[in-house]
């Protein structure tokens, strides 16, 4: 293959500039004349009837133009997706404290508040659940008794095509059961020289962006209503609209010209907060602005699932893994949301990227009063890896072996099969990946030199890997494909539409850098437009890291469809035939020394009406995964990876320090070095404060931490110096050999740092984070003297007295 | 309540309630949005601002606090041109900004820092950003974006990091 | 249950005035037309604000009263003003020169954002049980000049606070300043805090220490105070009293940290927190203890 001339080179992000002078607008710096504010009325406790709501109290507060309930909507506003559990505004029940039940719109902040005080709201309580065990015993409160009966009566198909969506039907608080097979992983178990068998936990975790959900509803003239809104699937957001609000055809979604962060987290909440701006707008006639506090946001938006993880592996007494056999327990919280996806790729990614002779893997999705908990980066992956990389760490000490070797020893490579069925066809860069990253993180000298620190020390070091691989965009979840057209538009650049969202990991940068490198042209002359519904194609959501793939192999076919067309006006303009013209960059040179420039050929195009538009679909392969039989093919391909972390821990104190990380991936071909590197290190970050720091703490469904003083995420200071590096094992079928990144940099950081404490100090954390507690004591120390928390007030337990 | 203060070098006079902050004196009545709001408890730095030359919290101070004084916002940090500064197109150059938002409030605090420590420390240029928060970059490249303002005023060559 | 079924999430306005004295903040104070509350870097109290605990309805603001921003030397003391930030006092060449113990204190706090606007008044006004400043000033026997209507009174800051959020502090009254004495030439300090992650960190657990030997290498002199560890921040006498008047040893070191342990339990009891605290205060009390007395470090 020739040299590339655009990707991976440097590159300026496309939107940096306005994002470093402040000129960049996010949602919550949009402004309408004649705007209204609007606020919503929320759960005051996590499980209750409503036994009386009343909002015409609030027509009557001076200010306050409009008030809505779930009355104002269609069926309801009920939606969701796997599970139709949810409501825009509340129906008959609450669930989670936050729960939406009432939103209104008014004139200023003060008669929005005063608006929602003078609702008239009587709950009567119910007993709640906050344990996914007590959940599931007989007799444990039921969060949907609707869905219970229903499918105790007849079985509910998935609404996914190729694949029977399993359900396990009227066992209450149960929502969904996958699972993996091969084998007996018991019975092998029993023939292993050498078993492990040991419990894991991992805490729900805050996305944590830096804007918090918002959306600004405008009505049109046609009686429908136009929704700005900074979310990670415009299309998604769109047909939630038109369900819930009724009126097909006259809904349109444009994404704000720039979103503040997502990482998984910008879906759900969003489409809730945009259905309560929509249809305040509609009802008051004036645009209505909703912004949520972060309390807000941190307490009525979904969150990374928690999980309780059963890990029974065993292997041979030369460590060489033999069997599997991985229970989990998610707690989905009090609506399903991506829940029974994230527990499907976590059973897909559970046991590893190793070999197995049998491997059994079962994960129940529950329902709790603890919030409700949906998609962040890693979907489940990141909740099974940081179980399962310290098991293999464990077993490899029970067999003598450095993890590393272990690793080696037992990794998949190219022609492998998974303990699924699925044979490895591409791009499998896992054993590079590990032997890259044993060589720059010093690994085998530092291991010798920490195990030799002296019994006593009290400030020790240690060093842990962890490698993990990441099944590509949505497996067998759904319809994988985008579309991508590629046009003239102003000042002769050329505009990429796509439904696709770049909420910060560069997605538009690297389409303009596809575009350029199939054109033949420099990158300035390519422009993203902001996602419109009106105006671009359906292109699935801006999940799974799915962008480069799909929306990259988009841009390509389109930008070689566009390419034709440029050859063939420049031969019409050189009276010449299409393969004698020869392109140098922005000239096209004809026989006998003619020439055109890019500049004329579109002056050409406009004046002759010849449209420079080129359209194309790409579509993942097709894949087949068996729900009731836990076997097949879940995902064409996928991404590996190892980081090795380096701490050191005070042993009086508990702190943590991490001093180095080390990240090889493989990421089939570097695009945007810059963006990818920033994915990387970025996903380190949200992968050290799921190790150390971040746990979202529910007392009784209450979250004690709802702000970023009790909330803590990494600073700058919190970091190393992380070390990045590529292995290239080109996808066949990526753009230009390119895979994905945006969330598996997450996925193995957080147990290769508890492997470096154990290493470090002997103790073992099984249960994130690694706080000061968990590291000095071993084990974390429950807070008793916690007050109810209550939306947009905290009792002052700030000082851990 | 009248407010009279120097903003990005010029005086400004804004009528407000008195109860109000920096933060959204800047945002909703000067329709200054670059300064952004993550969590107004000072926690997040999304709101930062040079206040008298000092980095602050704009969601912390109230409006009447800043009578008579001088403030400077993203919006003010602009090279000669009006076009971004070094330490801007450094920041872009660098691979700094994902999302964004946690960039006026990044590039003002570094803008101070660099203000204070002409050849800061990498120890002191963490410091001097230890109260932004971001989540999308993990803070190394915003770190050598920094640097790499730093070598470049100093007339060094290299983009590597000072110790 | 009906609304939002929380304590006042109504917005409540208030009004502003600027003191340009101690006495004139103290007649706004005293003003029974309102209920004034003051106002300096407003770290703490904007925070409250926005999580709706306002139970004022005017706010004097005490940040540029010209005798509460000074840090000057008078007579074998350090004068701190109270509406000085926790910036100024780290980068003030009197206060690292004479008093590194509290600018340790106060660079602990927060961020750089924090430190421009947050002054030690208000760090010991607002009497979190968790304040940086206070251990050190506890450690350093700062007392506080209050201006009172009633006139000017003292009161070393141990008995400032007197409790988590509460002080003994008379209505109506506005600390000017701290006197701090300089401790002897001879004098070392320590400074430690322990928080959940790198920086900007409520404190977990702090501890201030101060000492000096006497001619014949015994300890003359000997302060330690945890912060964040008990309701009122003081002195651990038990942990200074097995130090007192012996030659530094570790063993000694390791047996004032016990003490200070016990101390603590003896004082707040079992609490849900003491299991990690009983370990980690004798760290901080040891490693103290051997900076301040030239013990080798212990890694």
């Amino acid at each position: 293959m020739s040299e590339l001339k655009s990707l991976g080179k440097p590159t300026r992000r496309v939107d940096a500039l306005e994002k470093v002078l402040g000129t960049a607008r996010y949602t919550h710096d949009l402004k309408i004349p004649g705007m209204l504010v609007a606020k919503v009325l929320r759960s005051p406790v996590p499980h209750a009837e409503i036994v009386k709501l009343d909002v015409t109290p609030a027509l009557k507060v001076p200010g306050v133009v409009a008030a809505i309930t779930s009355e104002d909507f269609v069926d309801h506003s009920n939606w969701g997706f796997p599970v139709k559990d949810d409501y825009m505004l509340a129906y008959k029940k609450v669930r989670y404290v936050g729960d939406p039940i009432a939103a209104v719109a008014a004139e200023t902040e003060d008669a929005a508040e005063a608006g929602l005080r003078a609702i008239v709201l009587e709950l009567k309580e119910l007993p709640a659940v906050f344990d996914v065990h007590e959940a599931l015993q007989p007799g444990a409160p039921i969060l949907h008794e609707e869905l219970a009966k229903a499918e105790a009566e007849e079985p509910t198909s998935g609404e996914l095509e190729d694949a029977e969506f399993i359900e396990v039907h009227g066992k209450g608080n149960l929502s969904e059961t996958l699972i993996v097979r091969q084998g007996d992983p018991l019975a092998k178990l029993a023939e292993c020289d050498v078993v492990l068998d040991a419990a894991y936990s991992v805490p729900h975790q805050e996305h944590a962006y830096l804007e918090t959900e918002a959306a600004l509803a405008v009505p049109t003239a046609d009686g429908g209503v136009t929704v700005y809104v900074g979310d990670q699937s415009p299309f998604i957001t769109l047909s939630n609209l038109v369900m819930t609000l009724g009126m097909p055809g006259k809904v349109r979604v444009i994404q704000s010209p720039h979103i503040g962060g997502a990482f998984g987290g910008k879906s759900d909440m969003v489409y809730e907060t945009a259905a309560q701006a929509a249809m305040l707008a509609i009802k008051s006639g004036r645009p209505v602005k909703l912004v949520t506090s972060r309390e807000e946001s941190m307490v009525a938006s979904y969150k990374r699932d928690a999980m309780e993880m059963h890990y029974r592996l065993g292997a041979t007494k030369d460590g060489r893994l033999r069997a599997a056999k991985i229970e989990c327990w998610a707690d989905s919280g009090a609506y399903a949301s991506m829940t029974p996806f994230t527990s499907w790729r976590a059973t897909i990614h559970a046991m590893g990227p190793y070999r197995y002779e049998d491997c059994h893997v079962d994960i129940s999705c529950v329902y709790t009063n603890n919030g409700y908990s949906g998609a962040f980066r890693g979907f489940g992956n990141t909740e099974v890896t940081a179980a399962s990389e310290q098991a293999i760490d464990e077993l490899a000490e029970m067999c003598g072996m450095d993890p590393m070797d272990f690793r080696l020893k037992n990794c998949v490579e190219l022609g492998d099969t998974l303990p699924f069925g699925q044979k490895l066809e591409y791009s499998v860069g896992l054993k590079q990946c590990l032997e890259r990253v044993r060589k720059i993180s010093d690994w085998d000298r530092k291991r010798a030199e920490y195990s030799r620190q002296p019994a006593n020390q009290e400030v020790r070091r240690g060093i842990g890997v962890a490698s993990f691989f990441h099944g590509i965009s949505l497996g067998a979840e759904g319809l994988d494909f985008a579309e991508h057209t590629i046009r003239l538009g102003e000042g002769n650049k050329f505009e990429i539409l796509t439904g696709l969202t770049d909420y910060g990991q560069g997605s538009r940068t690297v389409f303009c850098l596809i575009a350029a490198e199939v054109l033949g042209l420099p990158v300035e002359r390519f422009q993203w437009m902001p996602c419109d519904t009106d105006v671009v194609h359906e292109c699935g959501p801006t999940v799974a890291s799915r962008s480069t793939i799909l929306g990259g192999n988009a841009t390509r076919l389109a930008a070689m469809r566009l390419l034709t067309q440029l050859y063939e006006t420049a031969a019409m303009m050189m009276g010449c035939m299409v393969p004698e013209v020869r392109q140098e960059g922005e000239v096209f040179h004809g026989p006998g020394g003619r020439r055109v420039s890019l500049d004329e050929i579109i002056t050409y195009a406009r004046t002759h009406h010849i449209p420079l538009s080129a359209k194309a679909r790409w579509e993942m392969p097709r894949i087949h995964w068996s729900f009731a039989q836990g076997r097949g093919v879940p995902y064409v391909a996928y991404h590996f990876g190892a980081q090795v972390a380096e701490v050191e821990v005070d042993r009086r104190t508990g702190v943590t320090k991490v001093l180095n990380i080390y990240a090889v991936h493989d990421v089939g071909k570097v695009v945007f070095p810059q963006g990818i590197r920033g994915q990387i290190i970025g996903g380190i970050s949200q992968g050290l404060g799921y190790a150390l720091m971040e746990r979202v703490e529910f007392d009784k469904g209450y979250i004690q931490n709802p702000n970023f003083d009790t909330y803590l995420i990494p600073t700058a200071a919190d970091m190393p110096i992380v070390t990045v590096e590529f292995v290239e094992s080109e996808l066949p079928f990526g753009p230009f050999g390119a895979k994905n990144v945006a969330e598996p940099s997450m996925v193995p950081t957080a147990p290769a740092i508890l492997n470096a404490i154990y290493h470090a100090t002997g103790r073992r954390i099984r249960h994130l984070p690694a706080n000061l507690e968990r590291v000095l004591l071993g084990y974390d120390l429950k807070d008793t003297v916690t007050t109810v928390c209550q939306i947009g007030v905290c009792e002052r337990a700030k000082c851990e007295l | 309540m009248e407010i009279r203060f120097t903003l990005n070098g010029k005086p400004t006079v804004v009528d407000v309630p008195p109860d109000t902050t920096l933060l959204h004196l800047l945002r909703d009545y000067l329709d200054l949005t670059g300064t952004k709001c993550g969590c107004e408890i000072g926690e997040c730095g999304a709101c930062s601002v040079i206040l008298d030359g000092e980095v602050v919290n704009s969601c912390l101070v109230l409006a009447p606090q800043v009578e008579g004084r001088q403030v400077i916002t993203i919006e003010g940090i602009r090279g000669p041109d009006g076009g971004p500064n070094d330490l801007q197109e450094a920041f872009i150059e660098a691979g700094a900004i994902q999302c964004g938002f946690c960039t006026p409030g990044m590039v003002v605090a570094a803008t101070v820092l660099l203000r204070k420590h002409g050849y800061p420390t990498r120890e002191q240029i963490v410091e001097g950003i230890s109260g932004n928060l971001c989540r999308c970059t993990g803070y190394q490249q915003i770190v050598e974006a920094i640097q790499m303002t730093v070598l470049r005023r100093a007339g060094l060559p290299g983009k590597e990091g000072l110790a | 249950m009906s609304g939002k079924g929380g304590p006042s999430l109504s917005i409540k306005h208030f009004d502003y005035v600027r003191a340009t004295s101690c006495a004139e903040a103290v007649a706004f104070l005293s003003d029974p037309t309102h209920v004034s509350r003051l106002l300096a870097g407003g770290t703490d109290l904007m925070v409250l604000r926005h999580k709706g605990e306002v139970h004022w309805d005017r706010l004097v603001d005490i940040s540029q009263v010209p005798e509460m921003r000074s840090i000057s030397q008078q007579d074998g003391a350090i004068v701190v003003g109270a509406a000085v930030t926790h910036a100024e006092i780290v980068e003030h060449p009197l206060i690292q020169r004479h008093l590194p113990l509290l600018a340790d204190a106060c660079h602990s706090i927060g961020s750089p954002q924090i430190r421009n606007r947050g002054t030690i008044g208000g760090n010991v006004a607002n009497a979190a049980a968790c304040a940086d400043t206070l251990p050190a000033l506890v450690c350093l026997e700062a007392v506080a000049r209050i201006v009172t209507k009633d006139g000017e009174m003292t009161m070393p800051v141990k008995d400032v606070v007197v409790g988590p959020n509460r002080t003994s502090l008379p209505a109506a009254s506005v600390i000017r300043d701290f006197v701090i004495p300089i401790p002897p030439a001879q004098a070392r300090m320590a400074f430690f805090k322990i928080g959940r992650r790198q920086v900007q960190s409520i404190s977990r657990l702090s501890l201030a220490c101060l000492g000096w030997l006497n001619a014949d290498g015994r300890v003359a002199e000997v302060r330690i105070v945890p912060g964040a560890c008990t309701p009122q921040t003081r002195r651990f006498d038990q942990a200074e009293a097995v130090m007192l008047g012996e030659v530094p040893t570790e063993e000694l070191v390791r047996k004032a940290g016990q003490a200070g342990a016990a101390q603590m339990v003896a004082i707040t009891g079992r609490r849900w927190s003491t299991p990690y605290k009983e370990l980690a205060l004798p760290a901080l009390i040891e490693r103290a203890l051997r900076k301040v007395f030239g013990l080798p470090e212990v890694r």
